[in-house]
């Protein structure tokens, strides 16, 4: 089946099994492999994209489901100004260790600071509550945000 | 060879299923796991599979005299935004998965899915929320409660499809609570709503529902019935018989999230503590 939407800015067409998983279509059809498979189903967030500037788990999203939508990977925010506010702010807080929620991390909290440019340690942890990271105890990744957002993504 | 349906319209969409034995997929937060195999493996579905998503006239909530409607392809994250939707339903929205889940799935998806552990389905008892199902044959309204019989049995027709779940106006208070492992991405051990009304100093309303502790939603009109009337004193003197009531009438199971002992002790404290808070 013919599935259109927009992917990391530009406008794509694919011609794939509607049901397939948007996590297979974006690493396995498009190689685009910043976006990572962690449990496959939808517990641990390493899987998240941004669909019209809101997470989603891909590993739960026919493909069919972002037809005509915005899909941003962490590939597409590496090209946009946002992006080095908020990595930069991970990499000195060490919010970011062993890097395998990182795309997922980022992408929540640049949809976070979008919409809400100066949140409260509790709305990042509510934000931020359907990624799990193994590695840094979350505190360092509150802090990243923090940063990031005195630094002001909005701009 | 399995068909893909992607119909635009509710009408288009009843005219699908009255030829096609379908699965209906939404937000795909359920079946998409229930398919799942493995990475890169396409999604085992062994019958033909009609999505919602692009019924955009369905993507809806709205409020009449009879109460609050949301079309069924309405996301959680919308009801959550929405004044119009009843707080408590927020609250219990709030506390399913996580924010990127929320974006994604429904609660005509909650109800269909018909899990024992379906966190929307308790509000929805006690509110006798109902569902509108639509077909080619014409429309039916089913109260929630009667529409799940089981886990994950439902009593809708093949070529049936929830156009929209009606909330009835209800003006109580409540007390609800989910028992999990953790604040966000659990799966209830226990859920608990309870909800009054006092008038002068006669309970005028009284409405208890339980989740994850039978194999669908306990609520029983009966025992609710017994206790309806009576003045605050005499309801608050009756707590030990009331948890007895319930007690009686829940059946919850040892599974991998909890044993039955520890459901059906917080079951009963829930209950208990909601009547010593009723003020
Ligand atoms: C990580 C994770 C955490 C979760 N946490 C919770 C939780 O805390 N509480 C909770 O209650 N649930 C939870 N869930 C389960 C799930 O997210 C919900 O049940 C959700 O409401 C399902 O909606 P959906 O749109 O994704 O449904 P889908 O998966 O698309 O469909 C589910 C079922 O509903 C049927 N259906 C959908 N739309 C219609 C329609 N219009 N007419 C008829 N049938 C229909 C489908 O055929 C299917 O049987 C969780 C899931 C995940 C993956
Ligand atoms: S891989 Fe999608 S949530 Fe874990
Ligand atoms: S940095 Fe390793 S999982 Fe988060």
């Amino acid at each position: 089946m013919k599935i259109n939407f927009v992917l990391n800015h530009k406008p794509i067409e694919l011609d794939v099994n509607p049901t397939r998983r948007l996590l297979d279509v974006l690493r396995e059809d498009l190689h685009l492999t910043g976006t990572k498979e962690g449990c496959g189903e939808g517990e641990c967030g390493a899987c998240t994209v941004l669909v019209d500037d809101k997470p989603y788990n891909s590993c739960l999203t026919p493909v069919l489901n972002v037809q005509d939508k915005e899909v941003l990977t962490i590939e597409g925010f590496r090209e946009m100004k946002e992006y080095r506010i908020i990595a930069d702010a991970f990499a000195d807080m060490g919010g970011s260790q062993c890097g395998f929620c990182t795309p997922g991390m980022i992408l929540v909290s640049y949809a976070l600071l979008k919409n809400n440019p100066h949140p409260t340690d509790e709305e990042i942890r509510f934000a931020l509550s359907g990624n799990i990271c193994r590695c840094t105890g979350y505190q360092a990744i509150v802090n990243a945000v923090k940063v990031a957002s005195e630094k002001g993504v909005k701009l | 060879m399995i068909k893909y349906f992607v119909p635009k319209s509710l009408k288009e969409a009843t005219e699908i299923l009255s030829q096609n034995d379908c699965y209906i997929l939404a937000g795909g937060t359920d079946l998409m796991v229930q398919k799942h195999r493995s990475a890169s493996l396409l999604p085992t579905f062994e019958k033909d599979v009609l999505f919602t998503n692009e019924i955009k006239e369905l993507d809806y909530i709205k409020v009449d005299k009879e109460g609050v409607h949301v079309g069924s392809v309405t996301k959680y994250e919308k009801m959550l935004k929405s004044a119009q939707i009843p707080d408590i339903f927020r609250k219990t929205i709030e506390q399913i998965a996580s924010p990127g889940i929320r974006n994604m799935a429904t609660m005509a998806g909650n109800i269909g899915n018909a899990s024992p552990a379906g966190d929307t389905l308790v509000p929805l008892n006690v509110f006798d929320a109902y569902l509108v199902l639509s077909s080619t044959r014409g429309e039916r309204k089913v109260l929630v409660s009667d529409y799940i019989i089981g886990v994950r049995k439902t009593i809708r027709e093949k070529d049936e499809i929830i156009k929209e779940i009606v909330i009835p106006n209800l003006d109580l208070e409540f007390d609800y609570e989910k028992v999990g492992s953790r604040k966000a991405e659990s799966i209830s051990k226990v859920s608990f709503l309870g909800a009054y009304k006092l008038e002068g100093n006669i309970i005028k309303d009284f409405r208890v529902a339980f989740g994850s502790v039978s194999i669908k939603v306990v609520r029983d009109k009966e025992v609710e019935k017994k206790y309806i009337g009576l003045t605050k004193e005499e309801f608050i003197n009756r707590k030990e018989e009331i948890v007895s009531d319930y007690s009686k009438l829940i059946s919850p199971i040892t599974d991998h999230r909890s044993t039955k002992e520890y459901r059906q002790k917080v079951a009963c404290n829930l209950l208990s503590r909601f009547i010593d808070n009723i003020k």
